[in-house]
């Protein structure tokens, strides 16, 4: 009976994956499943899109962005939270993760009320910025577990040798944190390539990244593009974590036994 | 130390797109709806415009009152040029400063137009259309003919209507109580009756086809122009040349933005819309009614719900609402509609 | 050893001007039609007490309680058989089946709801997109993830030992779960209850690609104010409002599973 039970719960899961796969093929414009035949227009369109195109470009820009600001700040925040001594410690940590808890919709708006006052309306400046505190605390939590397991006697061995602290830090920690700052990366990357929400209060055309560009596109046609373009995200996705799975064992990334 | 240089000037690279400015355009920046009215006006119109002039064309898109929010916003450095909007929307740009005064002498092609197409010295229709009922008949049993067929109980609960603009109904609501959209409170109690039919909202064009392809919102107060789109995209739907009172008929305009810097391509872009040969076509692929007399209207459109051929149809198969009424009213029309329509 | 923490904190300075912006325009005056505003005033809170936005809020608690309940009862199952099962490729099968879903984004995963709820697979017996009944189809599909992983890292803390010595001593499987597994694991339900809770109170794709219009949520609200009719004053005590909201709710709901587990 538990086996039917998730196996019911994984197929509620899937389906309107399959679902999305099967209607982006659909030769016309009506949505239909089973679907009436088979083309590859809706794919066509997507690339040739050029508001995807653009969407795409700013997309890998923010990200990219983003995620190089925030390994830094992240990795040398979850240095300071483990290493240093605070007063409260704990309230540092939820300082660190607030974000988190903010509603998107708060940030967002907070975040275009500020890019207005500031004249940074019409720069990708802004989206990066909004990106990195959104990241930041995915990296430090990742990066933190990591930190907690470090030894410090290894640092203190280096030290004695003779080691200065900048080489310390580059030849035994950075080496040493590699599992947490590879989660944090994956992390980061996932979330900021897919954040919507704030994304959506502060792009305009030009800058918007593309999950804004999709949900612009969604509202305003109602052909299967999405359903295309959709496909191509799932499909990588499932690659991704499959892969993800086959090398680093998920299981123990997730669970403990 | 080399390759914390290296690093360093990496990352000053890829901070460089994030603080200029994104790509500076030479484009003409056209604001409008989505879904097929962008595409139509890109495809007639832009494909035209950027053969004849050598400007590339990019497109704004959203709904009506978002537009004009964004624009107020926008006030004195606009992010477009050209705007188009519905004809009593366009009220509310002009009386927000939002537009400059149109150069008569810059379109020529304006002297071929229908008198009800001149709608201020700012602002220039450039198609026509009626908002009237549309219906699936393979869902709704019986036939409908007439606005007050709303309110029979047989369609309760399949009826969608736009959140966004309830001028129309609210009017229809006021005409059949004996009033008008100037003294619409008439229709308050008539529009309450129909609370319990509606249902679903749209707030968008895209929106609204899906209620219509999916079935549960079979019975629409729709634009003709949308209607014919979905024909075209295979669904059948019946549009109604409603007995008892016209279809509400909508003209959507151009206009300039104040302070923009593409004054001059904006004009030679309206001329071109105005012109015989591209109202023409605007006609087969909108099936909307143009504003141009001269151009040609197919013989299987002639009569067609939201199709005028002459300006004499104008005025008898449609009712023209008081712009400026329309335009006074809305945002109490809209309050009044969501509060007592909308709302649960 | 202190100073590393500085650059985090200019972040999260920025994302802190950026609250404090919303905060200042939510006790400015809203002058219609432009972003000018007037003198300070409390009016936009009064204003969005407004029933219809209450209506709103309403709307957002009981979707999401009933969420919170549904995904629970969903993801029990499938975290049980993933903290459970012996096989590595059972294991690996719910963990992609459950992860690449979180990973591919909202508008993606919503917009298959919108495909299946619009009649396109079958045609459903009552309305169901654009419907509370949709949306709630939509945000349990949007929790399952979250919840079936915290569910299962706590499953997977218990040892498995006390179930076998239970049934060992006669106990049924129904009632070792309900005496031994469920209680066991209960912080595990809590922490998970409360993150969905939590993230759906603020939820907004879903609702807006689902809602239609006719089902709004306090995200959905701020969005319309803020977007739409650049009612800015308004919007940021909207969004005010669902910050105090999900803090409120966070430290009620945190106060009460910290008395538990002690």
């Amino acid at each position: 009976m538990l086996r039917a039970a998730v196996a019911a719960q994984l197929a509620f899961m899937t389906l309107p994956t399959v679902v999305v796969i099967a209607v982006s093929f659909n030769p016309t414009a009506i949505l239909s499943f089973p679907p009436a035949g088979f083309s590859l227009r809706w794919y066509e369109n997507v690339v040739t899109y050029p508001q995807f195109q653009r969407a795409a470009v700013n997309s890998v820009v923010v990200t990219a962005g983003a995620v190089l600001l925030a390994l830094p700040v992240g990795t040398l925040a979850a240095l300071a939270l483990e290493r240093a001594r605070l007063r409260g410690r704990h309230v540092w940590a939820s300082v660190l993760l607030s974000p988190l808890v903010v509603p998107g919709v708060a940030a967002g708006l907070g975040f275009l009320m500020l890019a207005a006052a500031l004249g940074l309306l019409r720069s990708r400046a802004v989206l990066v910025a909004a990106h990195v505190a959104l990241v930041l605390p995915f990296v430090v939590r990742s990066v933190w577990v990591s930190v907690r397991n470090l030894d410090p006697a290894l640092e203190r061995a280096a030290a004695s040798l003779g080691a200065t602290p900048w080489r310390t830090f580059r030849r035994v920690t950075l080496p040493l944190l590699r599992p947490g700052l590879f989660a944090a990366l994956l992390f980061a990357i996932v979330v900021s390539l897919n954040e919507f929400v704030v994304s959506l209060f502060i792009s305009n055309r030009v800058t918007e990244i593309l999950p804004v560009a999709m949900f612009t596109y969604v509202v305003n046609y109602t052909d299967p593009t999405i359903a295309a373009l959709s496909s191509l995200f799932i499909v990588a996705t499932f690659v991704v974590v499959w892969l993800a799975d086959r090398y680093l064992d998920l299981g123990r990334v997730f669970l403990q036994h | 130390m080399r390759s914390r240089l290296v690093v360093t000037l990496l990352l000053a690279l890829l901070m460089l797109p994030l603080v200029l400015p994104a790509r500076a355009q030479n484009a003409l920046v056209i604001s409008v709806w989505g879904g097929n009215w962008k595409d139509t006006v890109d495809k007639v119109i832009g494909k035209a415009f950027t053969a004849k002039t050598g400007i590339p064309v990019e497109y704004e898109v959203g709904g009506t009152i978002d537009r004009l929010a964004k624009a107020r916003v926008a006030k004195g450095n606009p992010l477009v040029d050209l705007n188009f909007t519905t004809t009593h929307v366009a009220r509310l740009y002009i009386s927000d400063g939002l537009y400059d005064k149109l150069d008569m002498a810059k379109l020529p092609n304006s002297k071929e137009i229908a008198k009800e197409a001149f709608r201020s010295d700012f602002h220039i229709g450039s198609w026509a259309y009626v908002y009237t009922v549309v219906y699936r008949p393979d869902q709704v049993k019986e036939d409908i003919t007439k606005w007050s067929d709303l309110w029979k109980p047989s369609l309760k609960g399949k009826i969608a209507m736009p959140d966004f603009d309830p001028s129309h109904i609210i009017t229809i609501a006021a005409l059949m109580e004996g009033g008008n959209e100037v003294n619409w409170q008439k229709g308050e109690a008539k529009l309450k009756q129909l609370k319990e039919s509606v249902a679903a909202f749209y707030s968008t064009d895209a929106q609204s086809q899906d209620l219509m392809k999916t079935g549960q919102g079979p019975v629409q107060v729709m634009l003709s122009v949308n209607a014919y789109h979905l024909q075209e995209q295979g669904i059948a739907v019946k549009v109604v040349q409603p007995t008892d009172y016209p279809g509400i008929v909508g003209i959507d305009t151009m206009g300039v933005m104040a302070g923009s810097k593409k004054a001059d391509a904006a004009h030679q872009f309206i001329n071109l819309a105005l012109s015989k040969e591209i109202q023409a076509e605007l006609v087969k692929t909108l099936r909307a009614g143009p504003v141009n007399l001269g151009a040609t209207v197919p013989a299987n459109l002639k009569g067609q719900p939201g199709i005028f051929s002459t300006t004499a149809e104008w005025k008898e198969r449609g009712y023209i609402m008081n712009d400026e009424a329309r335009a006074k009213n809305l945002p109490g029309w809209r309050e009044w509609f969501t509060a007592n329509i909308v709302k649960k | 050893m202190r100073l590393l923490l500085l650059p985090a904190v200019v972040v999260l300075a920025v994302f802190a001007a950026a609250l404090g912006a919303l905060f200042r325009w939510s006790v400015l005056e809203f002058i219609p039609g432009s972003l000018q505003t007037g003198g300070l005033t409390l009016a936009n809170f009064r204003a969005v007490l407004a029933p219809q936005y209450l209506g709103a809020v309403r709307d957002t608690i009981v979707l999401s309680a009933l969420t919170t309940v549904l995904t629970l009862v969903c993801a029990y199952p499938v975290a049980y058989a993933l903290a459970r099962t012996p096989s590595r490729w059972v294991r690996s099968l719910i963990l992609v089946l459950t992860l690449a879903p979180f990973f591919t984004g909202a508008i993606v995963r919503t917009y298959a709801w919108v495909l299946v709820l619009g009649n396109t697979v079958v045609t459903w017996p009552v309305p169901m997109l654009f419907t509370e009944r949709g949306v709630l189809v939509g945000l349990v599909h949007f929790s399952m993830p979250t919840m079936i992983l915290i569910l299962a890292a706590a499953l997977s803390h218990i040892d498995p030992v006390y179930e076998r010595a239970a049934a060992s001593l006669g106990a049924p499987p129904w009632r070792v779960f309900r005496r031994v597994t469920l209680p066991l694991s209960m912080p595990g339900i809590v922490s998970g209850a409360l993150i969905v809770f939590a993230w759906t109170l603020s939820a907004f794709p879903t609702p807006e690609l689902l809602g239609g219009g006719k089902v709004k949520m306090i995200a959905n609200v701020v969005k319309d104010l803020g977007l739409d009719s650049f009612n800015w004053p308004g919007a940021a005590a909207f969004a005010m409002l669902a910050l105090a909201l999900t803090l409120a709710l966070l430290t009620v709901v945190g106060r009460v599973s910290t008395g538990r587990a002690t």
